[in-house]
């Protein structure tokens, strides 16, 4: 592997402007069908293509030429690809398979990690290949959203609306340090990274990092390679440790955490080892325990955790533990559909037309007319000519039924008019959830650890800030959103507003317990 | 974030009760917090976020409360009792009393106090409770022990109390408490917070209803994050008798890293990007903050500076700086003054927000001591990351006065017979020149990494308007309080319409370019090329809050209604020229009869939620 070459910045961070070879990018199949792909230049044939890595979909074969050096979202056409050797030796199956191909192309790059540090000039040499009607993809850089949806699982993991939110109440952000335990999938590993990146290591610069430990070996190293190869190496330090037992120092070192995040089977057993001073002594004697935690930034922690009885347990080892602000919160989290809602009698049969009345009049006007056809057919022939004919819905019936505008109480051409003329226009748009929707993920638990405070620091602090020298200045609130808060509370009165209610109501029980 | 708090900050100030309350803490204040107490704001300046203070007794010598920081054992003290009675298994006669009496559980519904019934006031109203009012007040005027006096004593003299539930007395406890027990927390002033104190204490609708799942999941879907160092554009060095021609060119290679924004939240969806992209605060004073903004010095230092009368003009290098030169405690800058062209943007990690009025509302940024329109700004990060633009300036430029208007020009000979006033105003006014003309000629060169909108726009003539400026690949991420807009929008990508649309037998699109497409001005049939944006999707998400304690889980029982909020997402895709194929490699089964088309197929697979499980992609490794 090419260590020496200079750390290219991940796709992740900024995946420039144009696809690169070796390097990640997404292809997208349909719409929710990515297949993350370590593009190739290969010049020359490759597990039996004459053109190099090809990416074999059900939308066709995609050599890794003409997916590398384009715009990012480009649509790419499929290729007419020579087969060769390869294509004889696979036997090919009704059922098609994407990923299959992907993977297979993926195995092969061990092995083929030849020196291609010139790829990128192959560009204009490549042989021009013909182009397959079978179809296209689009190609997209890769973020944490599509990569938490088509990372390989090796465990549970935490998707967007959770991890989303878990960093924003950890409050992540670049320069931070967050600390992670167990890496699992890689998951949240991804989406801390693109939270807390602030560049890559430098000196003189405190660069925002997440330091990451996963406990089972193979995981460990699917992670490292995982990390290796989207350029994340360096933001990411990843240690195989048992964190129960062996706490969170590297080296012996903190790492000077300001957020942490565990998604473990028992957390309370790792939160001791999140403490400002050791939990286990209670003498001053806390020179050789070292805290993994930033020691002048408040810690914020989250625990991810499928179980009540594990949220309890994690709760009260809080508690004990000195955390405040401690919350407990559930997200519920829905995708919706948005599609036409065809229904009518005079719609065109198609595949999700419901060829029903779409309302009272259409019935009345279709059960009209039946009576009508029954009492023609009832009634001797008329002379013809007396029949009108029926225009708009005559693919639901069957015969060519007369009308008697008399009967129906209105001429015909006021029914209900054919809809546009384009399908998509046709009907109601309506929005409709997932069929099976996830109801419960995990419980999340937050709390926060403020530093601590000695009685140096405040000594220190209450020479630099003395008191007595209090201006007769009494500001609760500052003018301005006092009076904000004035007109509000009038706005909210006149509105009756529920919470000036709670609030007066507050009130009134307060005064009637202590009138102040 | 600051690790300690810093005079003359915006903090948030947290009571009992919940309630969170903003103010800026000026030294040598008095802070006074109400009915809870107050004390001087010396206290709490140089000292720790998040720990909880407890106001203390005025002592006998000093007409003003000290502050006691609350150690978390005692925040605790009953939930430890309680566990520890429920670990003996016998109940504590003086916490708990077995009888069961459902009525008094209605007495403090929930410990957020919502709902109080009517009943309940009765209840209280017939006060059983044997203390007199007067005995009350005396007890807070005494004051001791932060009103934890007070509550022992309510608690001693409810005499319905050995009634009470564990449940319900542990819910009468915390009621009192929140009233009486003299404790507060500073927290950080930082986008969550400011959400939180809109939402829950201000106008909602402000925010446009931006709950705080909103605010993260339209960053991450976003993709923001910080878009790399900073790289500033060299100074063109004009001299002040040349126009417009000796504006430094926009370089399309260097723009990096860039968000465009429209934001009717008041600033803070921007607010919030900025502090994802390291550009809401400036560096902490411990270091512990990144280091971000090393731009060149605003050259706007100079703008208002009176003291211009005594310095002669023989360079303009030197009318530049003259301002700054005036004030006899700095030092002059060594490098050369900057000239009025030089562009204090840098060309990476930016915000670039569009705006409807003529000056943008961002006005929560104030409390990040950041005020967009103020023309002589101290530094900040956002002073140099921060770009904004009226729809006007975007779309017709020509029509705007401050873009199209052509610079000022002067002789050096012509500038030095001025009077200073009129310099002064001079440089301002090609400054803003050059400015406007950075930021109008930059957007419009599009590339954007991202584009995220928080907006009471139509989301479709936003989009009209934005998509030709995004980078391929670049995200889309949209929030609206209501879900109509966003379905609406999503409506216009569906698989019926972007198939007819690459059927490429519409005679609409007949002999339209690549780029015309993409700046597609929408026809009735088609708002929106719908080619144009890759996987829509529109999604909502809830926070349910729990109470957890010792036997006592459960959902709360109220929580802010208000409206859930919507977003929607995609990513910008370059279509392919020209008609584009896509009948499906195994068009033919084995008895050589057509089946469908990959594109109906597919057509199928988006349309039916029913979604394919990406679970199954291996990825290519
Ligand atoms: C549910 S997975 C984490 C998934 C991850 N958050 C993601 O988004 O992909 C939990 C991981 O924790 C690891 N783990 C369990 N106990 C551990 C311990 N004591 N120390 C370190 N890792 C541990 C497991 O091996 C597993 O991979």
């Amino acid at each position: 592997m090419a260590s020496t070459v200079k750390q290219e910045v991940s796709p992740f961070l900024d995946p420039g402007s144009l696809t690169k070879a070796n390097s990640l990018a997404v292809i997208q199949l349909s719409r929710d069908n990515f297949v993350p792909v370590y593009l190739k230049q290969i010049d020359g044939e490759h597990d039996g293509y004459a053109e190099g890595a090809v990416l074999n979909t059900r939308f066709g074969s995609f050599p890794h030429s003409t997916l590398i050096g384009v715009p990012w979202g480009s649509q790419i056409r499929a290729s007419k690809v020579d087969t060769g050797s390869r294509g004889r030796k696979r036997k090919r199956q009704g059922g098609d398979d994407a990923t299959e191909g992907a993977s297979s192309e993926a195995n092969e790059s061990k092995n083929q990690k030849s020196d291609q540090a010139n790829a990128d000039s192959a560009n204009g040499t490549k042989p021009p290949l013909a182009t397959d009607t079978s179809g296209f993809v689009h190609v997209l850089p890769p973020t944490p959203e599509i990569w938490t949806t088509s990372l390989p699982h090796r465990t549970q993991v935490v998707y967007t609306p959770d991890y989303s939110y878990v960093l924003y109440r950890l409050r992540a952000k670049p320069g931070s340090t967050i600390i992670e335990a167990g890496a699992g999938s890689g998951s949240f590993t991804h989406a801390s990274v693109r939270a807390v990146y602030n560049g890559y290591p430098s000196e003189g610069k405190r660069a925002g990092k997440v330091v990451s430990f996963e406990y089972n070996e193979e995981r460990y190293h699917k992670m490292q390679e995982e990390l290796q190869e989207h350029g994340l190496k360096d933001i990411v330090h990843l240690t195989h440790r048992n964190v129960y037992k062996d706490g969170f120092l590297l080296n012996g070192k903190s790492p000077e955490a300001d957020a942490v995040f565990l998604d473990l089977p028992a957390p309370w057993e790792a939160l001791h080892h999140l403490s400002r001073r050791d939990p286990k002594k209670d003498d001053g004697n806390q020179t050789e325990w070292i805290s993994p935690l930033h020691p002048k930034k408040s810690a914020h922690l989250c625990t991810f955790s499928p179980c009540i009885e594990q949220v309890t347990k994690t709760v009260s080892v809080m508690r004990r533990l000195g955390w405040i602000d401690i919350e407990m919160v559930e997200i519920a989290n829905r995708r919706l559909h948005t599609l036409r809602d065809r229904v009518g009698l005079n719609l065109q049969v198609d595949r999700g037309v419901n060829n029903s009345p779409r309302d009272v009049e259409e019935a009345l006007t279709r059960l009209t007319e039946i009576e009508d056809r029954f009492r023609e057919q009832a009634r001797p022939p008329k002379a013809a000519g007396e029949d009108t004919e029926m225009g708009e819905d005559g693919s639901v019936k069957q015969e060519d039924p007369a009308e008697d505008p008399a009967l129906n109480g209105k001429p015909k051409s006021e029914a209900p008019k054919p809809g546009p003329k384009f399908p998509w226009q046709d009907g109601r748009l309506i929005t409709r959830g997932e069929p099976e929707i996830k109801t419960h993920t995990s419980y999340l638990v937050f709390a926060t650890l403020p530093i601590e405070w000695t009685e140096e620091d405040e000594a220190a602090a209450a020479a630099k800030y003395p008191v007595g020298e209090q201006k007769q200045v009494v500001g609760a609130l500052d003018r301005k959103s006092r009076k904000e808060e004035r007109r509000e509370q009038l706005q909210n009165k006149a509105a009756g507003s529920r919470k000036t209610r709670k609030k007066e109501r507050d009130e009134k029980i307060a005064e009637i317990v202590t009138p102040s | 974030m600051h690790s300690v708090v810093r005079p003359n900050s915006w903090v948030v100030i947290k009571l009992p009760s919940g309630v969170t309350k903003v103010l800026s803490i000026a030294p040598n204040t008095t802070i006074s917090l109400g009915k809870y107490g107050s004390f001087p704001a010396n206290l709490i300046l140089g000292r720790p976020y998040h720990v909880t203070y407890e106001i203390q007794d005025k002592r006998p010598d000093e007409n003003f409360s000290r502050l006691r920081i609350v150690p978390a054992s005692e925040l605790y003290e009953e939930v430890f009792a309680e566990e520890e009675a429920a670990g003996c298994s016998t109940l504590n006669p003086e916490t708990v009393a077995p009888a069961a009496d459902a009525a008094e559980i209605t007495l403090v519904d929930d410990e957020s106090g919502e709902v109080v019934t009517r009943s309940t006031q009765e209840l209280i109203e017939t006060a059983r409770q044997t203390l007199t009012q007067d005995e009350i007040e005396e007890l807070k005027r005494e004051g001791n022990n932060a009103g934890k006096d007070v509550i022992a004593k309510l608690l001693e003299s409810h005499t319905a109390l050995g009634q009470k539930t564990s449940f319900s007395l542990a819910k009468y406890k915390l009621l009192k408490q929140k009233k009486y027990i003299r404790r507060f927390q500073i927290l950080p002033m930082d986008a969550a917070t400011l959400a939180h104190w809109q939402l829950e204490e201000r106008e909602s609708s402000k925010i446009m209803e931006m709950r705080a799942e909103m605010l993260a999941l339209v960053g991450c879907w976003g993709n923001v994050h910080y878009g790399g160092e900073d790289v500033f554009l060299e100074d063109p060095k004009a001299r002040s008798e040349q126009g417009a021609a000796a504006l430094a060119e926009i370089q399309p290679d260097l723009l990096k890293g860039r968000w465009l924004v429209v934001d009717d939240t008041g600033g803070l969806l921007v607010a919030a990007m900025a502090e994802q992209m390291g550009i809401l605060n400036s560096e902490d004073e411990e270091g512990g903050e990144l280091k971000i903004g090393d731009a060149p010095e605003g050259p706007d230092i100079t703008e208002s500076a009176p003291a211009e009368e005594k310095q002669d003009a023989d360079t303009e290098m030197a009318d530049a700086a003259e301002g700054v030169a005036a004030l006899p405690e700095k030092p002059k800058a060594p490098k050369p003054r900057p000239s009025d062209f030089e562009i204090p943007f840098s060309q990476t990690n930016t915000i670039t927000v569009v705006h409807g009025a003529s000056q943008p509302n961002l006005s929560f940024l104030s409390y990040w001591d950041f005020d967009a329109v103020s023309p002589n700004h101290p530094p900040h990060p956002l002073l140099n990351h921060l770009l904004t633009l009226s729809w006007l300036q975007l779309l017709k430029p020509e029509l705007d006065t401050s873009y199209s208007t052509p610079p000022l020009t002067a002789t050096l000979e012509v500038l030095s017979s001025w009077k200073p006033s009129r310099r002064g105003n001079f440089h301002r006014k090609r400054r803003r020149f050059a400015r406007t003309r950075h930021i109008v000629d930059s957007t419009r060169a599009g590339g954007f990494n991202g584009l995220v909108c928080s907006s009471t726009m139509d989301p479709t003539s936003i989009l009209k308007h934005t998509l030709p400026l995004l980078a391929g690949g670049a995200p889309v991420a949209m929030y609206s309080p209501s879900l109509e807009p966003l379905a609406v929008l999503a409506d216009l990508f569906s698989v019926s319409r972007r198939t007819a649309w690459s059927s490429g037998t519409l005679p609409e699109l007949a002999g339209k370019t690549t780029e015309e497409l993409e700046n597609w001005q929408g026809s009735e049939n088609f708002p929106l090329n719908p080619m144009l944006l890759l996987g829509t999707s529109i999604q909502t998400s809830r926070t349910r809050r729990w109470q957890v304690l010792p036997g006592r889980t459960h959902p709360l029982m109220t929580e802010r209604g208000g409206t859930d909020g919507y977003i929607f997402t995609a990513w910008k895709a370059r279509p392919a020229e020209g008609k584009v194929a896509a009948r499906g490699r195994f068009k033919r089964k084995a008895d050589g009869a057509t089946t469908e088309t990959e594109d109906a197929k597919r057509a199928k697979a988006e349309e039916s939620p029913a979604v394919e499980s990406a679970d199954t992609a291996t990825p290519a490794r």
